[in-house]
């Protein structure tokens, strides 16, 4: 229980402590919520499930209490534990940082993060996952550009009906069963018809947060307005919860129809990855182009799941990790020059490698990682995302492979833009210290899971496997 | 030590030198951190010699498993065989001296620790790829060497003039080269769902021991795909646009880039491949006729060039065209005959066209040289060498290497043999245009340019010394058999020792008067062109024409026929176009438009929320949605 109660206990702790500690005490707090999921790792077994909470109370709308984990929920855990404190990190020097509020809302984030990634209730997810909605909000509300209240008012809502399809999905689901406990879910066997709707629920929930084309729309201008810390939250963290969801709730919950939606979804995937690559292509906003990216990148991971392999599930899995990590570094990057420069746009930008080779050095590693270059996760889980894709027919592979090609015209071209030519301003402040640790411990990650992936793999295999074989027997049944 | 250990030792140094240099390097004296990665890289030639001599079998080092899930097995594994061994000697030896050079020519250079880093990484990228065992280990080095060619490409990204145009040439050559990476993925997909492995042994057993062949389709493809990796690394028709625009580099790397490593990759993928394409004779037609093209076509650019860079570039991409005719028929040893000599000569004429730049105080025009073998005598007479042995003389090492690939033309398809030769006499005609132009005459450039001319220090003339003396003996490799009978196809016999494949391809053997025939054939064509180039530009002392002076033929030699322009029209200017279209019609248009009418009419309706609250939801839920609700629009009107 301390995964949970932790950020929580700190994030009030940070509403009432002094100002100019707030900071500190919100860093020390994420560190804390580090450490215990480090002490949940070393103990943990991949072939066991943990329970956080677990007790026999039904409330009268038959939700229960249970909250736990397995490999695959552990690591996404881990990947919030690992962010948190990096995003918090360099949020250090920048004004919102300052804020009692910030901290705390990020604290309050993690919070629900660690909730949605360890319930195990149909009620209890949708009251985390819905949770979540609210630290993102008041971020980006708060601290966000000047132009934030209309773009806001769109992604709330957006998000809003896409969790209102979610709840009637479960609500439908959870008559049916004996309560609402993931289990009790499971258990479940749906008319065909039914089944589909079901999931139709569930994926326009998914959909809009991760977000799939063509229901990406809030996204680049959320991502642009809200601060970078909330871009950071919302890209490396929050739509992971969708592409967890997929895996944990959507697919197992309604297996009947996952063939009927398969393509549908990959098809999203594909159009996604080419779509936003090539919008990106032309974006002079740094923050908007590596939006764009983003989609592009999740089509591709959205597309493994649903393919639904062993193997392209922990590909999805590493990919998952991997455009976290690599997220955080872009976003962290483009708030440099945002902050700095006082613009977003690449135009007004050049010769900044000159002035500020640390920064230059960093952002051409975390470059390289964003185009998935060998030696980094990205080169491993795209690797095998493709090679499931592939396999699947060569024509979806083959078009999800442009991201190849892509990946390295608009990351290169923003990379360039902004830093080479000769210098078009006076001077441009180097990386500061808390920037540069979060740079290098991304990097490092994504080196050692770039050569080393078998540590993620050996750590959800078994949870996977456990899904994948309970989807096997249902529609071998089935069929 | 055991071979094991020295193989290791040899990818480790490169790794070292470049992370002393990396971290440490800029606090270092330039003498230092030059000396550290020129060191470490002779020492590894040294293990290198220390490997070859001691080659016997044919080895697989395990370092450790990448990826083990389910059927599914990549290790990192290094493999050692006689195809290996060589290409570690050509990367190491050439690389090393290389190094050298670079000492002296970056020596003025701000970046100096960060161009040995860069230039270490290529080195060891490099070498992951020739030593893999694998081809997912060869894909880690190939898009290795993509990434250190972008970087030294790119290296002077701050020059006030060029400094975008270096990172566009940069950014070009990754592209193209990533294209070609996406083909050699589907190759390698194709490969696992065939052979289900990518190690090289296994491949090979499955074909060559247990006889399994895949369909005529499957082979076909597979083979198709890894040409197209090979097109993009080797620069073939239509990925060769990137490798002349890569000399924006300093002249070390286009040396690096074009004699010694990353286009070599292509040759050996397949080589390595030889019997997965032996399976594929419409991909080794294809191959052929790509290399004959590439081959013709940017011969016939290079004729015309006045850049003494862009001239030595495109005779690169004709060469490794001749390469590929070769191994598109099947002649694999003598194209890694070529590709040694090649490697010998193609350095020599980079880093003396390097030590001319170094003279001409950073001029490369030819137009602006002229006369300067008085000035630089050293490179004047190791250039003329390299010339020389490019041009195919006699007794030179491109002389036998072109030669026997000549000579597989004649035995394949007299029709072949023929368009060859006026490649290689095209060859001959553009590098005396060159020689000439630069060497002899009067000097056209300014007097200042004059004052400052100078021949190069000794760690710039020393390798070009030692290059010149392989780019004569180098055709002792592998000498034809009508010469000497005993000795003859030494490297031939080298490779095939336990090369999986090569060994079970029946060599070729020639009539000797035949043999006779088209070695004369050769000699003629090579001396008829110097005695003419002799003429023209020294007897009559023709120098090159401005733009606006040129004929047709000479304009779309000058304009590279057109290339990048049309792939500007065919290709990037749709994707721009799809780019704006698809922001400002689907993105905005579209999908924003509709989406905003759906949020604006949702805002306004509470009724449709309270629909859902139909009993059997729990009213606490429902408190909690609109809770969150009304705190957003407190938050919103108090704004």
């Amino acid at each position: 229980m301390e995964l949970l109660l932790i950020p929580l206990l700190f994030a009030l702790i940070v509403a009432i402590a002094p100002k100019n500690l707030s900071k500190w005490i919100g860093l020390l707090g994420s560190l804390v919520t580090f450490i215990a999921v480090i002490a949940r790792l070393a103990a943990f077994v991949p072939t066991e499930k943990v329970d956080l909470l677990h007790t026999d109370v039904i409330t009268s709308f038959k939700m229960t209490f249970n909250m736990g984990y397995d490999g695959m929920s552990l690591l996404m855990v881990i990947l919030t534990a690992v962010v948190v404190p990096l995003i918090l990190l360099t949020s250090l020097n920048r004004s919102e940082g300052q804020q009692r509020g910030f901290n705390a809302m990020v604290l309050l984030m993690e919070f629900g993060l660690i909730g949605v990634f360890t319930a195990l209730d149909g009620l209890l997810f949708y009251v985390f996952w819905e949770l979540t909605l609210i630290p993102i909000f008041l971020i980006a509300l708060w601290y966000g550009a000047e132009d934030r209240k209309r773009v806001l008012i769109k992604f709330f809502i957006y998000t809003f009906v896409g969790s209102l399809a979610m709840l009637i999905s479960l609500i439908a689901l959870g008559n049916l069963a004996k309560d609402f406990s993931y289990e009790s879910l499971l258990e479940v066997t749906l008319p065909i018809k039914t089944a589909f709707w079901v999931m139709g629920g569930f994926f326009l929930a998914f959909a809009i947060k991760i977000p799939l084309f063509p229901f990406h729309t809030w996204q680049p201008s959320t991502y642009t307005v809200a601060p970078s810390a909330g871009t950071m939250l919302l890209s490396a963290l929050m739509l992971k919860m969708a592409l967890y969801g997929m895996i944990r709730w959507m697919i197992p919950l309604a297996p009947e129809v996952l063939e009927d939606y398969k393509y549908i979804i990959i098809t999203l995937g594909l159009i996604g990855i080419v779509y936003g690559a090539i919008i990106a292509i032309k974006q002079m906003d740094i923050k908007r182009l590596i939006a764009f990216s983003s989609i592009s990148h999740v089509g591709l991971i959205a597309a493994g799941i649903v393919l639904f392999t062993e193997q392209s599930l922990s590909a999805s899995y590493i990919q998952m990790v991997n455009h976290a990590l690599v997220a955080v570094g872009l976003f962290l990057a483009a708030g440099i020059l945002e902050d700095r420069l006082k613009t977003r746009d690449l135009s007004e930008m050049g010769g900044i490698a000159v002035l500020a080779p640390k920064f230059a050095f960093w952002f051409a590693v975390i470059s390289f990682a964003a185009v998935s270059v060998p030696f980094t996760s990205g080169f491993i889980g795209e690797f095998l995302l493709l090679k499931g894709l592939f396999y699947e027919h060569w024509i979806i592979g083959t078009i999800a492979g442009t991201t190849l090609v892509f990946g390295a015209v608009y990351t290169l071209r923003a990379y360039q833009l902004s830093m080479f030519g000769s210098p078009r301003f006076e001077s441009f402040e180097d990386l500061k210290w808390n920037e540069i640790i979060v740079f290098a411990v991304i990097t490092l990650l994504v080196v050692l899971i770039g050569l080393f992936p078998q540590f993620i793999t050996d750590l959800i295999e078994p949870s996977l496997d456990r899904i994948y074989n309970y989807i096997h027997s249902v529609t071998f049944q089935a069929a | 030590m055991s071979i094991e250990q020295l193989v290791l030792l040899v990818l480790a140094l490169p790794l070292l030198g470049a992370l002393i240099n990396g971290t440490i390097g800029k606090n270092l004296p330039k003498v230092v951190s030059g000396a550290i990665a020129t060191g470490v890289m002779f020492i590894a030639f040294a293990l290198s010699m220390v490997i070859f001599n001691s080659n016997g079998e044919q080895r697989i080092i395990h370092l450790f498993n990448i990826l083990s899930y389910e059927d599914l097995k990549l290790s990192a594994n290094l493999m050692v065989d006689s195809l290996s061994t060589w290409m570690l000697l050509i990367v190491t030896g050439v690389g090393s001296l290389i190094h050298l050079f670079s000492m002296g020519y970056m020596s003025h250079d701000k970046g100096y620790y960060k161009f040995f880093t860069y230039l270490n990484c290529f080195i060891f990228a490099m070498l992951i790829l020739v030593l893999g065992s694998n081809y997912f280990m060869l894909f880690f080095g190939w898009e290795g060497v993509g990434i250190c060619s972008y970087l030294l490409i790119s290296f002077h990204y701050s020059d006030k003039e060029k400094g975008m145009l270096n990172g566009i040439a940069a950014r070009k050559a990754f592209i193209m080269n990533r294209i070609g990476d996406l083909g050699l993925l589907i190759g390698l997909f194709l490969i696992l769902i065939q052979f289900g492995s990518l190690e090289y042994n296994d491949v090979a057993q499955q074909i060559l021991v247990n006889g399994i062949r895949p369909t005529e389709a499957m082979s076909f493809a597979i083979t198709l795909f890894l040409f197209v990796g090979a097109t993009g690394k080797s620069a073939q028709i239509p990925l060769f646009t990137w490798l002349p625009d890569a000399m924006a580099g300093p002249t070390p790397v286009s040396a690096l880039i074009h004699a010694a490593t990353m286009v070599t990759a292509g040759i050996f993928l397949v080589v390595r491949s030889n019997f997965l394409f032996e399976l594929a004779p419409t991909t080794q037609d294809i191959m052929l006729y790509v290399g004959l093209a590439t081959s013709l076509v940017a011969a016939f650019i290079a004729l015309r060039q006045n850049d003494i860079k862009k001239v030595l570039a495109y005779s690169t991409v004709s060469q490794l065209g001749l390469l590929f005719v070769a191994l598109g028929m099947g002649a694999y040893t003598a194209a890694m005959f070529h590709v040694t000599t090649h490697a010998f000569f193609k350095a020599l004429l980079f880093l003396g066209s390097g030590s001319v730049i170094h003279a001409m105080s950073d001029e490369q025009d030819i137009r602006l040289m002229g006369g300067l073998k008085k000035f630089i005598p050293i490179t004047h007479i190791t250039f003329l060498i390299g010339t020389l042995a490019i041009a195919g003389f006699p007794l030179l090492s491109g002389f036998y290497s072109k030669d026997e690939i000549l000579a597989h033309a004649a035995h394949h398809n007299i029709g072949i043999y023929l368009v060859l030769m006026v490649s290689v006499a095209l060859t001959a005609i553009y590098m005396f245009r060159l020689y000439f132009l630069v060497f002899h005459g009067s000097f056209r450039g300014s007097d200042e340019a004059k004052s400052h001319l100078h021949e190069s220090p000794l760690n710039m003339t020393l390798p070009l010394m030692v290059l010149a003396v392989l780019s004569v003996v180098g055709g002792l490799l592998n000498l034809p058999g009508i010469i000497f009978h005993s000795g003859a196809h030494w490297l031939s016999h080298y490779l095939e020792l336990n090369t999986a494949g090569l060994n079970l391809i029946q060599p070729m053997h020639l009539e000797s008067d035949q043999a006779m025939l088209l070695m004369g054939g050769a000699v003629v064509l090579s001396l008829g062109i110097l005695l003419v180039s002799f003429v023209v530009y020294v007897k009559r002392s023709t120098t090159a024409k401005d733009d606006d002076q040129l004929s047709g033929w000479e304009m779309l030699s000058a304009k590279k026929l057109y290339f990048d322009e049309i792939y500007n029209f065919l290709f990037v200017k749709p994707t721009e176009w799809l780019s704006k279209q698809f922001h400002a019609i689907i993105e905005i248009g579209i999908l924003n438009k509709s989406i905003n009418g759906i949020t604006l009419m949702l805002s306004h309706s509470g009724e449709l929320i309270r629909k859902w609250q139909s009993g059997m939801v729990a009213s606490y839920l429902l408190w909690m949605v609109l809770g969150i609700v009304g705190m957003v629009l407190y938050y919103l009107i108090k704004f």
